[in-house]
């Protein structure tokens, strides 16, 4: 170890960023899992040498909490397809944009609702999904409907809200991909006989898989852990894992409960990121995706 | 009359007020390797996408085998590009990248196997099928393209400056590779390219392009031996240039007074002046020859006392600067003992007169719109 440090002096510029990592991110990780394993103790969040397995029984023995799992699961996939399917069309004309000054303004159009708190924006949702709000008014006024349509307090304003959240997050990673990928690549198929849409089919797309890939981590980890916005925009119909997880240790003030739930999130969360990867390292092990 | 291969009539394009091509006409024969050659910004590139579709023209229309194709998309003009950077499909490995086009055409596998079996063979690459394109090096990723792009039995190839990001002595061999691979092949060919002597060596015809206008059309050695403009004798690097008038002409012979006051007899097989017309004049410095001052030459015209005032060596050619009358002269002699001169010494030039370029002083460089 002293060794690396003295033949290679750089490695030195890393000892920061590790120390910080240790401290804020896997000490924390560590600790969440140690008092996971510990029995449930009202209002401790001291780490005990008992190990039980207790808290995660719990959580599958009641079905409310595996819902609230696959509820977890059902919004965060079907707002990274939402995501992908708005994010790749805007990424695709934000990266062939020629003129660099357009190209500047779309992207700052794209993490501009990223300005605002996150808390803000929803009340600004409730403003216009609600039942008096700009969508139900304006149509109940014109007369197009006579009863407010449920807009909100459902799945449907949880993934509004949830795309809102993430698409700036697909977005970006895709338009540098893209850009990356040489216009002679498109305009060699396309002597060769594609049109278009083929060409795209066949050069542009694999070519930006690393970026898809990227975003939809992105995308699919930041909806999967949302509170606030499934919580606000979404009652308690459909509650997400997340909710469960602070109403343990909020309301109930059982920290090894909340800790419990915690990992699993975790874990849900890692094995489609694992899935993912190992989807994309396969199909791609051999290759150099960017030209 | 037969059609030719392809056609260009009046073809422009203009970007706003700038005319990057303006009305180019030119007909390339079937089975011909056809050159377009220009400084980087006379447009060449632009009349190769026209070709291509991937730019729309101003104005001008672009035939192939007679029939138009100027409003077609690239896919339905049936032609191989290979550009400068070669373009080759990164996520494909070789077999799938020269089979691009022919999957396309709905050819059945087995006769795309075979297909480009005989291409990779052509090109050097068989047993490279499964590599992928980072694996290789940058002169089998261009033979990679030039297999993708003629596999498909395109009506002609386009070929954008496809040498010069490889290494010089690489340039060299493949310079000499391409040409008999065209050969082999019979596809008429359309070679972009800024450099002049892959022009001359590679093609029956070449084109010089400047400022998006043609300046000549012609064999490499009506392009090199009687350039017709001082921009394509400047291009095609003659050096050696006086200005003078003409003093006599009989039938193809011409008699030039230099403004530095030697008399030049050149035979010339086009012209574009008479007599008492103001001219230029390149002397080739390949034709000029170099002996002791001491020696006689049969001819009394072009032979002129100087001396050797530098003499560089470069292997199989000298370069000789030599002083004649106050103005430096460019020799170049082959590495042969009595070419050998050492600084300083006296010396008498002499060279044929078919080794002198006339233009008219008319034919200057051309004012730019």
């Amino acid at each position: 170890m002293i060794r690396i440090f003295r033949e290679n002096r750089t490695v030195l510029l890393a000892v920061p960023v590790l120390v910080f990592f240790t401290f804020f991110f896997i000490v924390p990780v560590f600790t969440l899992l140690a008092l996971a394993f510990n029995p449930k103790e009202l209002g401790s969040i001291a780490i005990k040498p008992v190990l039980t397995i207790e808290n995660f029984k719990l959580f599958f023995s009641y079905p409310v909490y595996r819902q609230s799992l696959i509820n977890s699961l059902w919004l965060a996939s079907v707002t990274t397809a939402v995501c992908l399917l708005i994010g790749y069309p805007v990424a695709y004309i934000i990266a062939r944009t020629t003129s660099k000054r357009v190209q500047a303004f779309l992207v700052i159009l794209v993490f501009s609702s990223m300005q605002i708190d996150l808390t803000v924006r929803i009340f600004g949702y409730l403003t216009i999904l609600g039942d008096n709000g700009l969508i139900n008014g304006t149509l109940i006024r014109a007369g197009v409907l006579s009863r407010p349509l449920p807009l909100m307090y459902n799945s449907f304003g949880v993934i509004v809200g949830l795309v809102n959240l993430s698409l700036p997050f697909l977005i970006l990673p895709l338009i540098g991909i893209i850009e990356s990928i040489s216009p002679d690549l498109l305009n060699v198929a396309r002597l060769l006989g594609c049109n278009r849409w083929k060409g795209f089919m066949k050069v542009e797309l694999p070519l930006s898989l690393p970026g898809i890939i990227t975003g939809v981590l992105f995308a699919f980890a930041i909806s999967m852990s949302s509170y606030l916005i499934p919580v606000l925009l979404g009652g308690w119909g459909r509650a997400v894992l997340p909710v469960y997880i602070y109403q343990q240790i909020s309301n109930q003030g059982l920290w090894q409960r909340g800790a419990a739930f915690a990992i699993i999130l975790l874990m849900a969360n890692l094995i489609v990121v694992f899935a993912l990867i190992r989807y994309y390292s396969r199909a791609y092990a051999k290759r150099v995706l960017v030209a | 009359m037969s059609t030719s291969a392809l056609q260009l009539v009046d073809l422009t394009k203009r970007y706003g007020k700038l005319t990057v091509v303006s009305q180019v006409n030119v007909s390339i024969e079937r089975g011909e390797f056809f050159s377009l050659v220009g400084p980087s910004g006379s447009g060449k590139t632009t009349i190769l996408r026209m070709i291509a579709g991937l730019t729309t023209p101003t104005s001008g229309s672009i035939l192939l085998d007679g029939k138009e194709i100027t409003g077609l998309p690239p896919e339905q003009r049936g032609l191989g590009l290979v550009f400068q950077n070669y373009a080759i499909f990164p996520h494909l490995d070789v077999y799938d990248n020269v089979a691009f086009g022919l999957r396309l055409r709905k050819v059945s596998e087995g006769d795309v196997g075979t297909k480009v079996h005989d291409l990779l063979d052509r090109v050097g690459l068989l047993g490279c099928e499964k590599k992928y394109p980072h694996h290789l090096s940058g002169g089998e990723q261009q033979r990679v393209a030039l297999a993708r792009a003629v596999a498909p039995n395109p009506k002609v190839l386009l070929l954008d400056e496809p040498l010069s990001a490889l290494d010089k002595n690489l340039r060299e061999e493949m310079k000499f590779w391409l040409r008999s691979f065209q050969e082999d092949l019979r596809t008429t060919t359309m070679y972009v390219t800024h450099d002049q002597s892959e022009a001359l060596s590679l093609s029956d015809h070449v084109l010089v392009l400047n400022g998006g206008r043609v300046e000549q059309i012609g064999t490499p050695q009506e392009i090199y031996e009687s350039p017709a403009s001082m921009f394509v004798a400047d291009f095609m690097g003659l050096t050696n240039r006086f200005s003078g008038t003409v003093t006599a002409i009989d039938d193809n012979r011409v008699q030039v007074r230099l403004t530095i006051g030697f008399d030049v007899t050149a035979i010339v097989s086009k012209r574009t002046f008479g007599v008492g017309q103001p001219v230029n004049v390149f002397v080739k410095p390949e034709a000029i020859s170099v002996m002791e001052s001491a020696a006689t030459t049969a001819s009394t015209v072009n032979s002129f006392e100087g001396s050797i005032v530098q003499s560089s060596y470069e292997g199989a050619l000298l370069r000789h600067k030599a002083l004649v009358g106050g103005h430096q002269i460019d020799i170049y002699a082959i590495n042969r003992s009595e070419n050998r001169f050492s600084e300083g010494s006296k010396v008498r030039i002499y060279w044929a007169p078919t080794g002198v370029v006339v233009i008219g002083a008319d034919d200057n460089e051309r004012v730019e719109e």
